[in-house]
């Protein structure tokens, strides 16, 4: 038998969270961020090669190219599409059903898990979801296209800052609450770090772009991609420098989309989730969320940069999946077990 | 101009408000007078405010007919159905001794039989029951309850006396409605709710959750309770989230729980949770597919062992169903002067066996004029009422009892009794019937009123939700004004 | 006859089964044939073993292995002592049932089941068996089973666990639980109530490699007398190398080992049997 974990004494009984209902929070929280984070960059990306006009065909091939391989899905996509350009690209990240990492995708899941647990979410919250499906579901890539995807990706993101707006003011803020934001931070820390390890590593400059138009393009569509551009003004004032951009997005405190910002989140529910009210952290789980943290509190960019930002933003994403996983695994993982559709069977003599 | 303007003729039905010649009857009398000074805008102006209000709160079932199953409201008609206290009281005797004497009859049928023995009923009838459960012959059930929850549905003939039209004994629904539907009167019309002194069904939960404690294992913890549903697609989910919540008790499905070493176990964030007490609202065939269907996806592996084993009850228990099925209902009478020595208060409703020869001879031959029902549906389905049928649904149905008599009874049609319900723009009368819900835990104790089903269709009998049913307010009073 | 028992049955999945509930009906009976001197089961995994009783008067084990494991061993080991042939009193002569409370106690087995359902083909049947005419009922058992028994083949592997007596008799062979469903048939339309048993029967002559099993063979009530064992595939009365483990109205309320898992969908199963004459003096234990 699975070991149960020594937690303190269970809650009283009305406040009983099954672990299928924490597992559908967690889930449909990560889809609907996870959605809106692929629309931002779709956009910004869409809107970046509009405006930049002194990009040329290998280029363009490499820009997508780029953010097909931050999200991993390079190989499915070419085994659908012919080449990658803006019109196959949005196609495949906003409405290919095969593509489990697409907009329609994750809003269709994010509406399945709300669905199960709908008597635990607010009527509106339950709403919202279901008109951002059937917004999504009456889109193609060719209306998108002809009304100018601008409006798209605005309404996409509008929605799930009002479900994000509504889950605050209409969800209590008891166990579900901790599971909702859990799924939410650790989602948006996760894609932070891929888009800047995207620039960082793949769209590595030709010596002498660096610091060209091109470059501060670029970078400046990193921090659009996150919402951070106008932040970041206001933080440095000055020019965007590219190691001054993964500090921000990285260390700064204050930022909600910065990868500290989001840890130090993560640490905090974390924790009411696995009850670690000591000094000490108790689980495993806890004590890598605690090292996450402090790393992101004490190490500076130079540090960072001496001993490569790809491999600190690819440990980065797997303390992320490490910890995640380990939470899925002591407070849901019955849940797991039972979604992967094992028959039951009979045998008899 | 108001409600009462063109009050209808009560015609060849008993009427719960007329008495004929226009006479009102006493215990209505103050609704009368307060309804006569209600504007008709009045009205409208609370029914719709009620209606907007079942919406916003999702007071509502699902259809099995549509192929997407759709959610509805349960109408609801603002008039009240009221009973004075000394007609009250007689149900709620006869109720109590019907409900004592089908769990002397449960406990009787899975261990000696000597109802059986004695020739009472034939053996036959048990063991071709479709709910008769072999795999719970002999099982010890907590202090040998086996219905805790019963809903028995009442109706009135033309001269007014109360019959037992059938009882609930598996999953009885619909007291969610009967407190919602309180709640809303007590909204529509709070000064007269409040000077007719109705007995208040608020309690219910409260009551319901003290049987449910009253059979929990032994054990030095407090126990642990659930309510066990089928999930989002079933038809009376709003039903089973209010109560669970009504009870302070989670709410689970089969693929929450899981039984390990004859134990119930609840899967949470906390780790495994030992269960005591499950309330399910899941049929016996799709409890466990262990022991009942294999194909369950809806049940726990093992938790008929648990319960054998004695380390969790269940409410209702296994097996209840052979005690409502239509042919054995025939039978009550014979079971309650068996058990308990008395006449039944609350008659049955005359009953033909079509598995007994001499009856079947009657009923195919006056099928027209019969009302025949098959003896496990629910619903309002598998049933021709003759009257209001055409001749090739009587061949049909003929065929049908011809080809399987066990499965078939008829009862000589009941001229229901009628309620005065809004109908578009007056008042008429419209068939109703009531289900009272009685709980057996330490006590046995009928809850005052309960749901009052009406048929809005014009002259229809059937009054089930599914099939264009609605309901009323049920008032039990404290006295007889 | 002491008889030594042993039967052992092995599901081996492909991949891990967990969640495994299972109930066993194993136990040799207690009646006036034969006396259980002892009994064993155990489990691999090792289990919680509890019992209860079923509504046939059977004992039936029940136990859940929830943890994964790739094979599920169930081995049961007993010692039956069995009523001399000598002393078992000869089965009267009596007409078939009146009505009245007697033929209420067992209109279960009068009636359709699971395996038996009493179609055109098995009246044809039973009516071709006793052409002769009718006697009393334990003649006419024996008529029915004689007609059995020399009108079906008994072919091993021409059925299967799912073959109704319907379409045995259409096939016109079987094993010996097809053989008994289709005697079964016969003996209700007939009006005899009449019940599946199962258990084991130990053989004279038993070659070294014999392919052992469970055995299946009929009762049939005789009112005054009770129930009375007739085993169609050998067309003899059940005597004292007959062991009973349990009884029924067809297969489906005896099965020997049934349960539900959760797990990989193939896997295999073997069952080993031995039926054995033990030593007087091994009884002693």
């Amino acid at each position: 038998m699975p070991q149960t974990p020594k937690l303190p004494a269970p809650r009283p009984q009305a406040n009983v969270m099954l672990s299928r209902v924490a597992h559908s929070l967690y889930w449909m929280s990560r889809y609907i961020e996870r959605a809106e984070n692929i629309a931002r960059l779709l956009e910004v990306n869409l809107q970046f090669i509009l405006d930049f006009r002194g990009y040329d065909d290998a280029h363009l091939r490499e820009h997508w190219g780029s953010i097909l391989a931050s999200s991993g899905d390079q190989e499915l996509f070419d085994k659908h599409y012919e080449s990658a350009d803006s019109r196959s690209v949005t196609e495949f990240f906003a409405f290919d059903l095969r593509n489990t990492n697409s907009i329609l995708s994750c809003v269709f899941a994010a509406r399945e898990n709300a669905r199960m647990i709908r008597d635990q979410i607010s009527v509106e919250m339950w709403e919202t979801i279901n008109e951002l499906y059937l917004f999504m579901k009456s889109r193609s890539t060719a209306d998108v296209w002809a009304a100018g995807p601008y409006e798209f990706f605005q309404d996409i993101k509008r929605n799930s800052h009002l479900f994000q707006g509504l889950t605050d003011s209409t969800y209590s803020r008891s166990e579900g609450w901790e599971f909702i934001q859990f799924g939410k931070f650790v989602e948006r820390a996760n894609k932070t770090a891929r888009i800047l390890d995207v620039k960082y590593h793949i769209l590595l400059p030709s010596a002498g772009d660096v610091g060209g138009a091109l470059d501060t393009a670029q970078w400046q569509a990193v921090l659009r991609s996150a919402s951070a551009l106008e932040a970041y003004r206001r933080f440095y004032v000055r020019e965007i420098l590219p190691w001054k951009v993964a500090e921000f997005l990285i260390f700064s405190d204050s930022f909600p989309r910065s990868i500290h910002f989001c840890a130090a989140q993560i640490d905090e529910f974390l924790r009411r989730i696995l009850g670690e009210s000591g000094a000490r952290p108790r689980t495993e789980a806890a004590r890598a969320s605690r090292r996450l943290l402090a790393d992101l509190q004490s190490l500076t960019i130079d540090e960072v940069l001496k001993d490569g930002l790809h491999e600190f933003l690819v440990e980065i994403a797997t303390s992320l999946e490490k910890i995640s996983e380990e939470v899925v695994q002591t407070t849901m993982f019955y849940q797991a077990e039972s979604t992967q559709e094992e028959q039951q069977l009979q045998q008899q003599q | 101009m108001s409600l009462l303007s063109n009050p209808y003729d009560p015609g060849d039905f008993f009427d719960e408000m007329y008495s004929g010649g226009g006479e009102v009857r006493p215990h209505y009398r103050s609704l009368v007078e307060r309804l006569g000074t209600l504007p008709l805008p009045e009205f409208e102006r609370r029914r719709a405010a009620v209606d907007l209000a079942f919406l916003r709160r999702g007071v509502t079932f699902t259809v099995y007919n549509d192929s997407e199953g759709t959610e509805r409201i349960f109408p609801f008609d603002l008039i009240p159905r009221i009973i004075p206290a000394k007609e009250w009281s007689r149900l709620e005797a006869g109720l109590i001794q019907r409900i004592t004497a089908l769990n002397l009859f449960l406990h009787d049928l899975y261990h000696k039989q000597k109802i059986i023995k004695d020739g009472v009923i034939p053996a036959a009838q048990i063991l071709s029951a479709k709910h008769f459960r072999r795999e719970f012959m002999n099982f010890a059930v907590p202090h040998d309850i086996y219905v805790h929850i019963c809903g028995t549905d009442l109706i009135r003939d033309r001269d007014g006396n109360y019959l037992v039209l059938e009882d609930n004994l598996r999953c009885p629904s619909g007291v969610s409605y009967m407190m919602e539907n309180r709640a809303a009167m007590r909204r529509a019309f709070p000064n007269l709710f409040q000077s007719y002194g109705v007995r208040p069904v608020e309690g219910y939960p409260e009551m319901l959750l003290k049987s449910l404690l009253h059979i929990a294992p032994v054990r030095d913890e407090k126990p642990s309770v659930v309510l066990m549903t089928p999930g989002v697609y079933n038809s009376a989910y709003f039903e089973h989230c209010f109560l669970a919540r009504q009870m302070g008790i989670p709410i689970v499905e089969g693929r929450d729980l899981l039984v390990q070493d004859a134990r119930v176990y609840m899967r949470t964030t906390a780790g495994l949770l030992p269960v005591d007490v499950v309330y399910r609202r899941i049929d016996d065939d799709f409890l466990d597919p262990s022991v009942f269907r294999p194909d369950s996806m809806l049940g726990v592996p093992g938790l008929v062992a648990a319960y054998r084993a004695g380390n969790v009850a269940l409410a209702n228990s296994i097996g209840t169903g052979v005690a409502d099925d239509k042919v054995i209902y025939a039978y009550v009478p014979k079971v309650i002067k068996y058990y308990l020595d008395q006449e039944p208060i609350l008659p049955n409703v005359n009953t033909y066996l079509a598995s007994e020869p001499a009856d079947r001879k009657f009923i195919l031959e006056n099928m027209a004029k019969l009302v025949v029902k098959s003896a496990n549906e629910a619903g309002g389905y598998g049933m021709l009422i003759g009257p209001a049928s055409s001749k090739e649904e009587v061949a049909e149905f003929r065929a049908k009892v011809a080809a399987n008599p066990r499965n078939f009874i008829a009862q000589d049609p009941v001229n229901l009794s009628r309620s005065p319900t809004w109908c578009e723009n007056r008042l008429e009368g419209r068939h109703i019937d009531l289900r009272p819900y009685v709980l057996c835990g330490e006590k046995t104790v009928v809850t005052p009123g309960g749901l009052t089903r009406v048929a809005l269709r014009k002259g229809s009998l059937v009054v089930n939700s599914s099939q264009g049913g609605g309901s009323k307010d049920t008032w039990v009073l404290a006295g007889d004004k | 006859m002491l008889i030594s028992l042993l039967h052992r049955t092995t599901f081996v999945y492909a991949g891990k089964a967990h969640d495994s509930f299972n109930e066993v009906r194993l136990r040799p009976v207690d009646d006036a044939g034969q006396a259980c001197r002892s009994f064993e089961l155990r489990t691999e995994p090792a289990s919680n073993l509890r019992e209860y009783m079923d509504f046939y008067g059977n004992t039936v084990h029940y136990f859940d292995v929830a943890e994964g494991h790739d094979r599920l061993m169930i081995e049961a080991l007993s010692e039956v002592e069995t009523t001399p042939n000598a002393a078992r009193p000869p089965v009267p002569e009596v007409s078939t049932l009146g009505s009245g409370s007697e033929r209420e106690m067992v209109a279960e087995f009068l009636a359709d089941s699971h395996y038996v359902p009493l179609d055109v083909e098995v009246w044809k049947e039973a009516k071709d068996a006793l052409s002769g005419g009718r006697s009393d009922v334990w003649s006419d058992v024996r008529a029915i089973c004689g007609h059995v028994f020399r009108k079906f083949a008994y072919k091993p592997r021409s059925t299967g666990v799912a073959t109704l007596a319907t379409d045995a008799i259409r096939l016109r062979s079987g094993v010996c639980q097809d053989f008994a469903h289709v005697a079964l048939g016969m003996c209700r339309c007939s009006d005899i109530a009449a019940r599946y048993a199962s258990g084991y029967f130990m053989r004279s002559q038993r070659k070294h490699d014999d392919d052992e099993a469970s055995h299946a063979w009929i009762e049939a009530y005789v009112q005054g007398y009770g129930w009375a064992a007739f085993d169609p595939t050998h067309d003899r009365p059940a005597d004292e190398r007959y062991v009973k483990v349990a009884s029924g109205r067809d297969y489906a309320d005896i099965r020997p080992v049934s349960g539900t898992y959760r797990g990989g969908k193939t896997r295999s199963l073997n069952v080993e049997v031995k039926v054995r004459e033990a030593e007087a003096a091994d009884a002693s234990r």
